[in-house]
C-alpha cells in the first residue's frame, strides 16, 4: 500500500517541486502576478496573459512545456545534466516535437528561426497610422532621441564585465521598447539569452503605464506638462497641410522602406514587413482581404504563439540565475533612459525654439504604440482636461518604431560577424 | 578585452545614434517632399458627402444635446464628419 501511494507521489508533480526547494514557486507567483497584471490591471493583456501561462505551464515537471535553451554547438542539457540532444540544429522538427516536447516545437520553429517577429511587425503596420507622424513630422525626430538608452545601457553592461558586447547590445535592445525587435536582435546576436531578454522587454512594455509615469515624475516640471500643444500650433501654424492624405500615404511606405533598405539593410526585414502591412492598409478595398487577413488572423495567432512560446521559456533553470536578474534591471534602466533622452531632447529643443513642446512627446519616441501615447495623454489630461496629446504623441511614437528597428540594425549588421 | 569592448561600445553608440537621427531626419524630409510634390501634382482629395437625410431619432434628442454631439463630432473630425443617427442608449 506505501508502494502504491509512493508510486502515485511519485507521479505527480509534488515530488519534484518540493525536491526543487521552492524554486518552481516562485516561477509559479511570477506568472500569477503577470496574469494579475494582464487580466485586472488590464496591462498589455493580449500579450502579457499568454506569456504569463507560457511561464505557468512551463513549470511543471513533467510536463514537457518548457523550452530547452541550446548552448552554442545546439546540445541540450536538462536540470540534471541528462543530455537531451546533441546538437538540435541538426533534427527534424518531427523529431523536436517528439523528443522535447510541443513547446519547443512550436519554439525552434517560430521564434528561433526569427519567423514570427517580422509577422508581427507586418500585423503592427497595418494596425499603423502614419497620419499623425506626416501631420506632426518635426515632431518625429524625438523617435531617435529616444533611443539612446539601447546604446548607453550597452555599455554600462560592457563595463560591468558580465557581459560581452554581443550580449550588451542585446540587453540594450530592450531600451527600444519593441518585443520583435528585441526577440530578433537577440536572436542574431545573443540567442541563448533570448528567455529572459523577451520576458523583460515584453513585461516591461506591458509596465508602460507605470514605468512612463515614473520617469516622467522625475523630469517634468507641472509647467511643462501644461504645455498646450493645440495652442502652440495655433500661435506658430506649420507650413504644409495636405490635400491628399490617402496618396501620401501609400507612397510613404513605399519610398521609406526604399531609402531604409539602402542605408541599413540589415533592418530591411523589420522594417519591410511593416511597411508592407501599412501598405495594404492603406491601398484600401483593393487588398481590404490582405489587410483584413494580416491585422486580424495573422497578427492574432502570430501574438498567441510567441506569447506562449517566450513564456515557456521562463523555467527555472533559465530565470532563476544572475545573469537574468542583471538582465531585468539593466532592461529597466535601459526603458527608463530612452524615455530619459527623449524628454531631455524636447526640453534642449525648447530652449531653442519659441513652439514650445510639451516633454511627453519626448517620453513616446520609445517604440510601444500605441500604448506609450495614451498613457501619455493621460498624464496630459490630468493636469489640464483640455490637453489632449495624443497625436501629437503618435507621432515620435511611431517614428520611435523605426528608429528603434533602425538601432536594431545597426547593432546586427556591426556585431553579428563578430567573433567574440 | 573589457576595454575593447568598451571601446566598440562607445563606436556603437556614436555610429548607431548618427545612423538613427541621420535615417528618421532622411524620412522627415521625405515626408515633407512627398506632401509638397502631392499636393503639387495630385488632385486634391474629395471627400464624399452623404446627402442622408438626418434619421428621426435625431428629433427625439434636444436640442442642446444634438448642439453638443455635433460640436463634439466637428472637432474630433476636423469639420468633416456629421452625426446622421443618434440613438438613445
Amino acid at each position: 500500500m506505501e508502494e502504491i501511494l509512493n508510486n502515485i507521489y511519485q507521479m505527480t508533480a509534488f515530488s519534484d517541486i518540493i525536491a526543487a526547494n521552492g524554486t518552481y514557486l516562485v516561477m509559479y507567483l511570477l506568472a500569477f502576478v503577470l496574469l494579475y497584471l494582464g487580466i485586472v490591471k488590464h496591462f498589455e493583456p493580449l500579450l502579457l496573459i499568454p506569456i504569463a501561462f507560457g511561464v505557468l505551464i512551463a513549470n511543471f515537471p513533467g510536463g514537457d512545456m518548457g523550452v530547452y535553451q541550446a548552448d552554442e554547438a545546439g546540445r541540450i542539457v536538462d536540470a540534471s545534466g541528462k543530455v537531451l540532444a546533441e546538437n538540435i540544429w541538426e533534427m527534424s522538427l518531427p523529431q523536436i516535437a517528439h523528443d522535447l516536447g510541443l513547446m519547443n516545437f512550436l519554439y525552434y520553429m517560430l521564434i528561433k528561426t526569427g519567423f514570427l517577429p517580422p509577422v508581427i511587425f507586418m500585423g503592427v503596420g497595418a494596425l499603423t497610422d502614419f497620419g499623425p507622424m506626416l501631420r506632426n513630422l518635426r515632431l518625429s525626430i524625438f523617435g531617435a532621441a529616444a533611443q539612446m538608452g539601447i546604446f548607453a545601457v550597452l555599455i554600462i553592461a560592457v563595463a560591468s564585465g558580465q557581459f560581452n558586447i554581443k550580449e550588451a547590445a542585446s540587453l540594450g535592445i530592450i531600451g527600444g521598447a519593441d518585443g520583435p525587435t528585441a526577440i530578433f536582435t537577440t536572436i542574431k546576436l545573443a540567442p541563448h539569452l533570448l528567455a529572459p531578454i523577451a520576458i523583460a522587454a515584453y513585461s516591461y512594455m506591458a509596465l508602460v503605464p507605470v514605468i512612463i509615469p515614473l520617469v516622467v515624475k522625475m523630469l517634468c516640471s507641472e509647467k511643462e506638462l501644461r504645455i498646450n500643444m493645440k495652442e502652440q500650433d495655433k500661435l506658430f501654424p506649420s507650413g504644409q497641410k495636405m490635400k491628399n492624405e490617402k496618396v501620401i500615404k501609400i507612397i510613404f511606405p513605399i519610398a521609406v522602406t526604399t531609402i531604409v533598405a539602402l542605408l541599413v539593410p540589415s533592418a530591411v526585414s523589420l522594417i519591410g514587413m511593416l511597411m508592407f502591412g501599412n501598405l495594404l492598409k492603406e491601398i484600401g478595398s483593393d487588398t481590404g482581404r490582405l489587410f483584413d487577413t494580416i491585422s486580424n488572423s495573422i497578427m492574432n495567432t502570430a501574438t498567441v504563439f510567441l506569447g506562449l512560446c517566450v513564456g515557456a521559456t521562463m523555467t527555472v533553470q533559465a530565470f532563476l540565475n544572475w545573469t537574468t536578474i542583471g538582465i531585468v534591471v539593466g532592461g529597466f534602466f535601459a526603458f527608463g533612459l530612452s524615455i530619459a533622452s527623449g524628454i531631455c531632447m524636447v526640453k534642449i529643443t525648447n530652449l531653442f525654439s519659441k513652439k514650445k513642446i510639451n516633454p511627453l512627446i519626448g517620453a513616446t519616441g520609445l517604440s510601444a504604440v500605441p500604448m506609450a501615447s495614451r498613457v501619455c495623454n493621460e498624464i496630459s489630461t490630468k493636469y489640464d482636461p483640455k490637453n489632449h496629446v495624443l497625436n501629437y504623441c503618435m507621432s515620435s511614437n511611431v517614428s520611435g518604431v523605426i528608429g528603434s528597428a533602425v538601432a536594431a540594425g545597426v547593432l546586427i549588421s556591426f556585431l553579428q560577424n563578430m567573433s567574440i | 578585452m573589457i576595454t575593447n569592448d568598451i571601446y566598440g561600445a562607445l563606436q556603437l553608440l556614436v555610429v548607431g545614434m548618427v545612423t538613427v537621427f541621420l535615417v528618421l531626419l532622411i524620412v522627415i524630409n521625405l515626408g515633407k517632399l512627398l506632401i509638397w510634390a502631392v499636393n503639387k501634382w495630385a488632385p486634391e482629395e474629395t471627400v464624399a458627402k452623404k446627402a442622408a437625410p438626418v434619421a428621426k431619432a435625431i428629433e427625439s434628442i434636444d436640442a442642446n444635446t444634438k448642439a453638443i454631439i455635433d460640436a463634439t463630432i466637428s472637432q474630433i473630425t476636423g469639420g468633416k464628419g456629421r452625426a446622421t443617427k443618434i440613438t438613445k442608449l
